[in-house]
């Protein structure tokens, strides 16, 4: 912004000051004002040429709507005018005008609050309903839905901006690797494909070969993630035998094997959760495997560069454990802070650990202070998602967070983490768990939080907001 | 008015503004309302012959212009939404006009209070307090979390505190207050805008053990804190300079617990100032094996005397309020449920307390009937809460023609329930917060806070 000064102008901005008539209307604002818009918008543009003619420049275009953009421009909020539109009609229009990015700006939701988020909306695919994967990896609150073997896209107005059909019947992993190509995969069919959105072509494929060993093919692929120049994605052949291929995102070839594992007993079984951590470099891999006598499963850290894995945990690990028989039921990775949370199984409870100072037992727990949210026992069907320093838990059909009450910058620099004090408190209300299906996963991406259920059609979505949302019951 | 329009040939003093593109002409009295602080000001002082010319919405200001012009906003500003009218308002440094306009206390009107809004809270816990400011700004504890609403209840901001649940909150500032725990150390000031603990205020008892917050109030320039130590054999009321980065004045009600003596020292769990008598209202009760017992005290701040106090054993309070303009203690009876007052200026009498109601049920000691009530004074009125409903008490002013067949008493309250048939019949109240010129009020078990007003007076 030029500053407050374009508000007010004196006799010396006089020359500054613009007419702009839009369908009939007449509008007078500053060049100032214009200019904010961005340097290839068509307001800047005008706001260029008016020196020349002392008429105000016409606009043939709806001077309602007009009015809602240039208070944009001028306050950096939307009025609440804007309400009288669709959100397709004000985009339409933004970018008519040159001022979509100012506009998308505006109508983001605020930052992601656990404590203080609502259920705004489901996106309900038209066919095929029930979601099996979906991606929010664009980062700006859009998000990709795989359902059956069809990937619709939501951009991020949350409106529906095309749907593709692949051809996999079930597509049970799913990553946008490139802003137009999501890489998809599938536990019924072998290999790793690449689809380019908006053409809806099939644009490549990855398949796990050895020419050594004739027994590695028809791999299928568990769970894909990227990083800026790779994908990264788990592979399992019938006979189990598992490995971690990097491919190189621009080629599209394979640049790397990694981890490659027997998977002969749950602990090396194929990794089903993958994530890039970029400031170490690091991948990390997780599977939980439920069987009769409770959870069993595994946290890997491999160095793509050396392909040399660096660290691992099994549980339920050694009996010297105080927390033995009490495996954890899921992991997630905080990228943001790179710390890593875990869900226990039995206890329910949060462990933490710190990805730079990694030791043989590394978990710190958070603890329960409320009595009313102690013992809730079993968490067998939990889901951990962490997003924006916050960790978003399931459990069955309700879900809660846990956050961290603010603190000063030092403790936080310090990674001081016995001080680190998280909070659990519900993100939904009654009314919003009762009589749903079982949260089986959850993605952040921009400020909203994505969750789906098991058989629920649609794709639930979370946002906070700072209206007061208050009802009249006059 | 012939000065208005004489005013006109005067010309200096007219004034023509450029908003947007539309010209506007007022006077310089006019825009000098607008106060030093405010871009109005400034232009009502140019003497240049050039029209000012100010980049914003056109529409709007026309609409703070009548309101400048008026201190009235005209019907038409209801076809825009409050949240535009404020945000250009703070551009014009009109808000405080804005808010005197629309959310202003002397608009209260008790008679005419209606159930208007319900405001919603995320998460599962349902409100523990509520505390309002003067402008109808309300914070709402639920769990660990606050909740902030703006005056105009359109905006809302959550921060998590330390506390497992907050028991007792104070509003210093629309973004600052004063939060404790009966299960927590300290009373912190938090900045509600951040989320930050600004300070962490103790009680240095002797035991060095923890102190918990059981009561929070303030005068205005002193903010008082009752604490009890972690051991729950001493307590205290803390007075604190609210100008001077809250540092401790003066102690005062300091009591310790010998032995089995429970009663020699009761927390005060409600503190409330008397501006008229700047005096410091103390009461706090527990419940034993022969009935609920209590005490109310009224402090002497400066001196740290007890002015007046009563020790309750028959039909001890529920709770206690006082208020300043009926110059009256009222209480609710915790076995009877009835509303009692005290004139305070007979408060010398043996007993006190005058039964609104039927006095007898207070001698059975076995009932409950005032349990969980709560009372608070608004101005001219006793708002007491029963179960779902809220009792409004008003004085009835008789003249001085008294005749013995109208069986007046000296002083004549009357009793109305508030709102209509569909709102009886609710969960219980728990809070009840006067702000701006609204009525808020919790219910158990709700995950909401209802707003109460009139319904001509809701924007």
């Amino acid at each position: 912004m030029e500053g407050q000064n374009s508000h007010l102008t004196c006799e010396t901005q006089a020359r500054d000051r613009i007419k702009l008539n839009v369908g009939g209307k007449l509008f007078e604002t500053t060049v100032w004002t214009l200019l904010s818009a961005g340097p290839d918008s068509l307001l800047a543009a005008l706001s260029a040429r008016h020196q020349d003619n002392e008429d105000p420049i016409f606009i043939d275009r709806d001077p309602e709507i007009f009015t809602v953009l240039l208070y944009l421009l001028r306050t950096n909020r939307l009025p609440s005018t804007a309400r009288r539109f669709s959100k397709q009609e004000l985009t339409e229009e933004a970018l008519y005008y040159g001022v979509e990015s100012r506009f998308k700006l505006a109508i983001l939701p605020p930052p992601l609050v656990g404590i203080d988020a609502s259920l705004i909306e489901t996106i309900r695919p038209a066919s095929d309903g029930f979601p099996t994967a979906f991606t929010a990896g664009a980062g700006d609150g859009s998000v990709w839905i795989a359902h059956g073997g069809q990937i619709s896209g939501y951009d991020l107005n949350l409106m529906h901006a095309g749907t593709i059909r692949t051809h996999l019947n079930s597509i049970t992993s799913i990553r946008r690797v490139w802003p137009e190509v999501a890489a998809v995969g599938s536990n019924f069919a072998a290999g790793l494909h690449f689809y380019d959105f908006s053409s809806g072509r099939h644009i490549g494929s990855t398949h796990w070969t050895d020419s050594t060993d004739p027994r590695i093919y028809k791999a299928k692929v568990y769970s894909i993630t990227d990083s800026s120049n790779s994908v990264f994605a788990s592979f399992d052949c019938s006979h189990r035998e598992n490995c971690i291929l990097q491919i190189d995102k621009s080629t599209l070839k394979i640049a790397s094997e990694i981890g490659r594992l027997p998977g002969n007993s749950t602990k090396t079984v194929v990794p089903r959760k993958l994530t890039f951590l970029a400031e170490p470099g690091i991948i990390i891999g997780s599977s939980v495997s439920s069987g009769a006598f409770g959870f069993s499963g595994y946290i890997r850290i491999w160095d793509p560069r050396s392909g040399v894995m660096v660290w691992e945990t099994n549980e339920p690990g050694s009996g010297r454990s105080s927390r033995f028989g009490d495996s954890f039921a899921d992991v997630d990775v905080e990228v943001e802070e790179s710390t890593m949370f875990k869900v226990c199984s039995k206890s329910g409870d949060i462990g933490m650990a710190d990805l730079r100072n990694l030791k043989d037992d590394p978990w710190i727990y958070l603890e329960e202070k409320n009595p009313s949210l102690r013992n809730m026992g079993g968490e067998e069907n939990s889901v951990i998602h962490c997003y924006r320093k916050q960790v978003f838990v399931s459990r069955e059909t309700g879900l809660h967070v846990w956050s961290r009450v603010a603190q000063s910058e030092e403790n936080i620099e310090k990674r001081d983490f016995e001080r680190w004090c998280y909070r659990r408190n519900y993100v939904d209300k009654v009314e919003d768990y009762k009589e749903k299906g079982m949260i089986r996963r959850m993605e952040g991406g921009g400020d909203r939080l994505f969750v789906s259920r098991e058989r629920v059609e649609g794709l639930e979505v979370w946002e906070s907001s700072d209206l007061s949302g208050a009802i009249s019951v006059l | 008015m012939p000065t208005q329009f004489q005013s006109i040939r005067k010309k200096p003093d007219i004034i023509t503004i450029n908003v947007g593109g539309q010209l506007f002409q007022t006077t310089k009295q006019t825009l000098t309302l607008a106060g030093s602080n405010s871009l109005l000001y400034t232009i009502s002082l140019s003497s240049s012959n050039i029209v000012p010319f100010i980049d914003r919405d056109p529409e709007i200001f026309s609409i703070l212009l009548s309101l400048l012009r008026t201190s009235n906003l005209p019907s038409k500003a209801k076809t825009i939404d409050l949240q535009d009218l404020i945000f250009e308002a703070e551009f014009y440094g009109l808000g405080e006009l804005l808010v005197s306009s629309l959310s202003n206390p002397s608009q209260f009107e008790a008679f005419n209070l209606e159930r208007s809004l319900v405001l919603p809270l995320s998460g599962r816990d349902s409100p523990s307090v509520i505390s309002t400011t003067d402008s109808g700004s309300l914070h709402v504890a639920h769990g660990s979390k606050i909740t902030s609403f703006d005056w105009s209840l359109k905006k809302k901001s959550t921060i998590l505190t330390h506390f497992t649940a907050v028991d007792s909150l104070l509003a210093i500032s629309p973004c600052l207050a004063a939060a404790g725990a009966t299960d927590f150390s300290g009373l912190q000031i938090l900045d509600l805008k951040r989320g930050f603990v600004r300070e962490t205020l103790n009680w240095e008892n002797q035991t060095k053990s923890d102190c918990t917050v059981q009561a929070i109030g303030s005068s205005g320039n002193h903010l008082f804190t009752s604490f009890e130590s972690g051991r729950r054999n001493s307590n205290t009321i803390m007075v604190f300079d609210m100008q001077d980065s809250f540092s401790p004045v003066s102690e005062i009600a300091h009591g310790e617990i010998f032995g089995a003596e429970l009663d020699s020292a009761i927390p005060a769990t409600k503190l409330q100032w008397v501006p008229g008598y700047n005096l410091l209202m103390a009461a706090g009760s527990h419940g034993g094996p022969s009935g609920v017992m209590g005490n109310i005290r009224l402090w002497d701040v400066r001196s740290g005397n007890v002015h007046w106090g009563i020790n309750e054993k028959i039909d001890c309070f529920s709770d206690v309020t006082v208020s300043d303009n009926l110059s009256a203690i009222f209480k609710v009876g915790v076995s009877s449920g009835e509303v009692y007052f005290a004139d305070m200026r007979k408060l010398d009498a043996v007993n006190p307390w005058i039964c609104l109601g039927d006095g007898r049920k207070g001698l059975f000691k076995g009932k409950k009937e005032g349990a969980g009530c709560k009372i608070e004074s608004h101005g001219n009125q006793v708002f007491c809460s029963k179960q779902g409903d809220v009792e409004l008490w008003s004085e009835v002013l008789i003249g001085s023609t008294r005749d013995y067949e109208d069986e007046l008493d000296e002083r004549v309250f009357r009793k109305n329930v508030i709102g209509r048939m569909k709102d009886s019949g609710q969960s219980r109240i728990t809070n009840l917060g006067f702000g701006g010129n609204r009525m808020v009020v919790t219910r158990k078990d709700q995950q909401s806070v209802e707003v109460w007003q009139s319904a001509s007076k809701a924007y």
